[in-house]
């Protein structure tokens, strides 16, 4: 008899576990989807502050780069993301020292730097909310049941933004 | 959120109230839920609500006043209830008290601030993955130094925004010199004085050295401790040298800054910060300080301070005596002290955790993370019992039940 109640016992202790890990699991998924909408919103911010340097930059090589990048990345959809704001960072790293020294440049700069530093935050915390949702995907039990259903593995988000910040 | 008593001095609990202060002043709404010892207190500020009176208990080595069990589980809810913040900040949330609280009974944007330093914390290594499930719910991290990031990354495994700790710059640089300080060339310490960390004894080894190099040098030492003790253990023919202030208010430490020539910092270990680096270029006061990680960078690897080889008094000596007897370099240190303190200024240190908040807070506001219904509790009065943990496990029971059987 004992027997039995302990083995309904260690079944419902298991079943609790196993509802309370899938809802884990969700509960980090949608922390991946909130992280990646914030990351994308400061993206398209940058995008824009890109753009709004356009009219104040000297024609050249080094706008007409910037122009094409900035376009991409607000047009660029999720699969070739990374690729279009690497390129956005280094046409920005090139085009800023060519502004003029005019307070509309300075303003345009410091909505870039300001939507620049945005972007390294949302891509930290972006990245961290991926690492620990793959973390706890990656462990046994959840594996095996496939608790996680059929979400993708969410992906790390990785751009070079330590140079995304113009020479002040 | 503050994890420890309001009314019990501290470094987290200043930090709570100086952001909460500017956030306040660059027009947010902040509220902030603590525990408070003395609750009939009218001089608590406006934007805190009390979660109840904490209970001392031993922790990391040295007593922690801590809010936990079913009343401050209670009042936590309803404060999350009622609140429907934008964004849920939580200090310390490794600390067994209300911030803890809130991460496992909250979702939505949430930002937590770790302070601790310490590099081996027993309860970390203990409680790290059973903490997981709540730690993973934050959106954002922020560590206040390079030390406390490591042990979030290190423990918790976790990564961190760096975004250092801030100083009332205008505070201090305005300051006056204390009416009564003795004339001639004078040293600053500030510091618990019976605290062998805080290196004093450093100081005042390197005392007859510095007295033959300058001979009309003054030490003013500032801070809480035994005064007496430290006089009797003073060369009899040097104690007219150093003058014994015991504990400063808040108000008067800029002016004990502002007082010295140069700020003697000879900690010799366990700095996770230098705070009081920053505070004493804030006054304009350039600083002699111990070679440590810590100091180095915020000295700028020497630029804006001269570091000198930690618990070495001859050679702290010299360096004051150098640095005493040289009113250009003086002025040379004491002006790049006030371009480096900038970066630690609370103006530009709250902007980033505003940019940090903006960040997370694109989703919904903070909400209760289930729908369990809580006991009416009165706001004071009633206190947490650490011995009611059957109540307390009981109310936790319920809330997962809710949970895990919705």
């Amino acid at each position: 008899m004992s027997t039995v109640a302990y083995a309904v016992g260690a079944v419902v202790l298991l079943a609790s576990y196993i509802t309370w890990t899938a809802g884990r699991l969700d509960r980090m998924h949608a922390r991946v989807d909130a992280a990646w909408a914030a990351l994308d919103a400061q993206l398209v911010r940058r995008a824009a502050a890109a753009r709004a340097l356009l009219p104040l930059l000297p024609a050249g090589p080094e706008a007409d780069a910037l122009e094409i990048a900035a376009s991409a990345s607000l047009d660029a959809g999720e699969e070739s993301r990374e690729v279009v704001e690497n390129d956005l960072s280094r046409a920005l790293r090139a085009a800023t020292p060519l502004l003029p020294a005019v307070p509309d440049a300075d303003y345009a700069k410091a909505e870039l730097e300001t939507a620049a530093t945005r972007v390294g935050l949302a891509r930290s915390f972006h990245n961290s909310a991926v690492n620990d949702t793959r973390i706890l995907r990656g462990k046994r039990l959840p594996r095996a049941l496939r608790l996680a259903g059929r979400r993708a593995m969410p992906a790390f988000f990785d751009v070079d933004d330590t140079a995304l910040r113009p020479a002040a | 959120m503050c994890p420890y008593s309001w009314d019990v001095p501290g470094g987290v609990q200043a930090h709570v109230r100086d952001l909460a202060e500017s956030l306040l002043e660059l027009g947010h709404e902040v509220s902030v839920l603590t525990p408070v010892d003395e609750p009939d207190d009218a001089a608590l500020p406006a934007y805190v609500v009390p979660a109840g009176r904490a209970v001392p208990v031993p922790y990391n080595g040295s007593v922690a006043r801590l809010a936990f069990g079913p009343l401050s589980l209670t009042r936590t809810r309803r404060w999350l209830r009622k609140g429907r913040f934008d964004v849920l900040h939580l200090h310390e949330p490794t600390v067994p008290s209300l911030s803890m609280i809130a991460c496992f009974a909250a979702r939505g944007p949430m930002v937590a601030t770790f302070h601790t330093a310490t590099a081996r914390s027993r309860a970390l290594q203990v409680f790290g993955t059973t903490l997981q499930p709540g730690l993973e719910k934050i959106t954002g991290r922020i560590a206040v130094s390079v030390a406390a990031r490591r042990v979030v990354v290190e423990h918790l495994g976790h990564d961190a925004v760096l975004i250092p700790n801030g100083v009332q710059v205008a505070a201090f640089a305005g300051a006056t010199p204390l009416p009564d300080v003795p004339p001639g060339p004078k040293v600053v310490f500030l510091g618990r004085i019976d605290e062998g960390r805080k290196g004093l004894s450093v100081l005042l080894g390197a005392l007859p050295s510095l007295v033959k190099q300058v001979p009309d040098v003054q030490v003013l030492v500032a801070g809480p401790g035994d005064v007496d003790e430290v006089r009797e253990e003073l060369d009899p023919t040097l104690a007219d040298r150093v003058h014994l202030l015991g504990l400063v208010s808040a108000a008067d430490k800029p002016r004990v800054y502002a007082s010295g020539d140069v700020y003697c910092a000879p900690n010799t270990h366990g700095e996770s910060f230098g705070i009081v680096l920053i505070e004493a270029m804030a006054a304009g006061t350039p600083v002699v300080a111990s070679d440590l990680e810590a100091f180095r960078r915020v000295l700028d690897d020497g630029e804006a301070g001269v570091l000198v080889p930690v618990g070495n008094s001859a050679a702290l000596a010299d360096a004051l005596a150098d640095l005493l007897g040289d009113t250009e370099r003086r002025r040379r240190l004491s002006a790049a002290g006030s371009r480096v303190v900038q970066a630690y200024d609370w103006a530009h240190v709250t902007r980033q955790i505003v940019e940090v908040y903006e960040t997370v807070a694109v989703a919904a506001a903070v909400e209760l993370d289930d729908t369990a219904e809580d006991p009416d509790v009165e706001d004071f009065g009633q206190e947490d019992d650490p011995g009611r943990v059957s109540e307390t496990l009981r109310r936790w029971l319920a809330v997962v039940r809710e949970r895990v059987a919705p």
